[in-house]
């Protein structure tokens, strides 16, 4: 059995394509059940996000071509494309190179942002919709688990997505490193801009329990309060009563100068029994005195700490990235003997099999002649055929998985023709 | 029974190397690594001193090698209880090495004798005595571990600039709080030692105080941490001046080991240094 992935990513295709040719689950499905007819294209899956749209197949080592062939008229009659017209935006990689593909893309290398955690369950949920409409078969179960294996590895063992690589998500970065857990915490946004939303609800998933919003505006952060749900707005002059509440302050006001100054953050910290708050300004101009930085316990970080920090976690992401190929490499070579292994495996149960059927056969024919036996006896007369075949079987079995281990293909079909045995 | 020493060493040492390659690679599976080896170390280590009890008859705290192999089980049983208690791994990667060096430094020393010993173990307020004191000494390496640690990451913090460390130790909230209850178990266990030892003393000698260099200190180290358990015990975040009173303070109670061996102390017991 061969593998065949063939698709398009963001590096190759502009959006206009790509979301011509994404599907949804149920196009997935139905997709799959055409594409995959058990004759060509024996097994399929298909990951289909905003990013990319794969399909993964299987197909026999001698369908190669017409299985790609397949695939591809597949793509361009979901899309509604003239043939040839996606030539330029499609990758094609065969076995090893497919293995490997899909490993990078499970491991998040093959990202936007590397190490962003979301491709995973992408490309678990396609394997779900694929094992329902029951075009998972041997080879792709396989690649599959091994798949979420590396994956898991490549999180564990490198630093891929340790560290935060967007303004929004560095608030959760920064809040956990000062609190070590959001659970609990309050957020005060002062502002109701759109980076304000985004940073809210990252730190809500991360268990903040309650957002306060000040805004000059009352009905737009009304507005941004219903959109996020837990959420209570604080009019913009009360805004110096309710500071003190608040653990992390995300502000984005669009106003021309400070609107939390230093005597502002004393006070809130004495009433707030000296507990460090968190300040964070993505606003140009700043609206948060940099002088505020000067008071105990409180950290204040504008938007070119951020992008120096972000820019230094990006570049240690790269670096791990490098860890990850190599994680990715040796997987690779791991899965592709164990595709090979398999491929031995029926041939070689079968081949053992026949040794023994041979060896009860001669027993039984002979087994008259022995007279009455104990248990004990008949038990030893029976172990001491098989474990003389077995030891006999042994090396060529043996001689068998090797061939099939260094994929010498006309070797071990020698071998299997020697002992009469079909695949 | 220095060859189970020797396997607690090994085992020590493991934990050092595997927590050291965590603290830097941050995975997972090396930390359980250390902490297995840890926790077999422990027990191999828990075995050697009711052994060393048992074949000595005495209390296993009283020579040098016994309070060097008794201070890093006690180490190892307040990392054992940060890691239980906070999931503070990073703490095991500076720990763990001086464990393991505490451990080979026992196995250098040669066994104490045993005659000079007999005399201390009449009463049981000598066997309390050190070993609060060795716990407490424990308590206050934590605490200035988890002070320094802070002051690093506050420094990082209020200066916008990370540096590997900054990742890859506990948060800041954490190494407020292990400072802070370290240091309380600390105080406590200090002040029961002393009362101990000032209540030996007086059985023994009918005397309670000696003007002791050791005493002195003690005494000191005493003081200052009883300021910093009231500092850190109000209800306000004491970060930074608690914090560097955790690092003084873990000078004054290296002062406190030592004074015994270099100041000339009563408190020379067989070439003891409690």
């Amino acid at each position: 059995m061969s593998i065949i992935l063939i698709g398009l990513n963001h590096k190759t295709a502009p959006v206009e394509i790509r979301e011509r040719l994404a599907l949804d689950d149920a196009a997935c499905a139905a997709g799959l059940r055409s594409l995959v007819d058990g004759e060509v294209v024996r097994e399929g899956l298909i990951v289909s996000t905003c990013n990319r749209v794969e399909i993964l197949s299987a197909t026999a080592n001698d369908q190669i071509e017409f299985g790609a062939g397949r695939v591809t008229q597949f793509l361009d009659t979901s899309g509604q494309l003239p043939p040839g017209f996606l030539n330029d935006h499609l990758y094609r990689h065969t076995d090893e190179e497919a293995v490997r593909h899909v490993f990078r893309v499970a491991s998040s290398l093959d990202s936007m942002v590397v190490g962003e955690p979301q491709v995973l369950g992408q490309v678990r949920h396609a394997y779900s919709l694929a094992v329902e409409a029951g075009t998972a078969g041997r080879v792709l179960n396989r690649l599959v688990h091994h798949t979420f294996r590396v994956a898991k590895r490549v999180r564990t063992e490198t630093g891929i997505a340790a560290s935060a690589v967007s303004i929004s998500y560095m608030a959760v970065e920064l809040g956990k490193k000062i609190f070590s857990s959001l659970k609990g915490s309050t957020v005060m946004l002062i502002g109701a801009g759109e980076m304000a939303e985004l940073s809210a609800k990252h730190l809500l998933n991360a268990g903040a329990s309650r957002v306060l919003i000040v805004n000059r505006t009352e009905a737009t952060a009304q507005q941004l309060a219903n959109q996020i749900g837990s959420a209570t707005v604080v009019p913009f002059e009360h805004l110096d009563d309710s500071l003190h509440d608040a653990d992390l302050v995300i502000c984005s006001t669009g106003a021309p100068d400070y609107v939390l100054k230093e005597e502002h953050l004393r006070k809130a910290t004495a009433r707030r029994r000296k507990r460090p708050t968190c300040l964070i300004d993505i606003s140009v101009p700043r609206n948060i005195d940099p002088a505020c930085a000067k008071v105990r316990n409180v950290f204040l970080f504008d938007i070119d700490d951020l992008e120096n920090v972000i820019t230094s976690n990006i570049r240690e992401r790269e670096r791990e990235a490098e860890r990850a190929e190599l994680i990715v490499q040796s997987e690779v070579m791991q899965f592709q003997q164990s595709l090979r292994l398999m491929d031995v495996g029926p041939s070689i149960g079968a081949m053992r099999e026949q040794f023994q059927d041979v060896a009860r056969a001669e027993l039984a024919r002979q087994r008259k002649k022995l007279g009455p036996l104990t248990k004990e006896q008949e038990a030893a007369v029976e172990s001491l055929l098989m474990s003389t075949v077995n030891k006999i079987s042994h090396p060529i079995l043996n001689q068998m998985r090797r061939f099939y281990g260094a994929s010498d293909a006309d070797a071990s079909q020698a071998s299997a023709d020697l002992f009469d045995l079909e695949e | 029974m220095r060859s189970l020493l020797f396997a607690v060493l090994a085992a020590y040492l493991i934990a050092a190397i595997h927590s050291i390659l965590a603290f830097v690679n941050k995975r997972r599976s090396l930390q359980q690594v250390a902490q297995w080896s840890m926790a077999i170390g422990f027990v191999l280590h828990t075995a050697t001193l009711i052994d060393d009890w048992a074949v000595d008859g005495h209390y296993p705290l009283f020579g040098q090698r016994e309070t060097l192999s008794f201070l890093a089980w006690a180490l190892v049983a307040g990392y054992a209880l940060v890691l239980y208690r906070y999931q503070a791994q990073a703490v095991g990667a500076f720990a763990m090495p001086l464990i393991s060096i505490l451990t080979f430094l026992a196995l250098l020393i040669s066994p104490d004798s045993a005659v000079s010993a007999a005399k201390f173990s009449t009463t049981w307020l000598f066997p309390i005595h050190t070993t609060m004191l060795i716990f407490a000494y424990a308590a206050f390496f934590i605490v200035f571990m988890a002070s320094v640690m802070y002051l690093l990451q506050e420094r990082e913090l209020k200066l916008k600039t990370f540096s590997g460390f900054f990742y890859r130790l506990p948060a800041l909230s954490t190494v407020n709080e292990i400072a802070t209850h370290a240091a309380a178990l600390g105080l406590t266990l200090l002040t029961l030692g002393l009362v101990a030892g000032v209540f030996w003393n007086w059985s023994l000698h009918g005397q309670m105080w000696r003007n002791d260099p050791k005493e002195i200190f003690a005494v000191l180290t005493w003081l200052l941490y009883f300021v910093l358990a009231i500092y850190r015990s109000t209800a306000n975040w004491r970060g930074r001046r608690a914090a560097w009173l955790g690092v003084f303070g873990f000078v004054l109670v290296l002062c406190t080991f030592l004074a015994a061996p270099l100041l000339g102390s009563y408190h020379v017991f067989g070439m003891a240094l409690l």
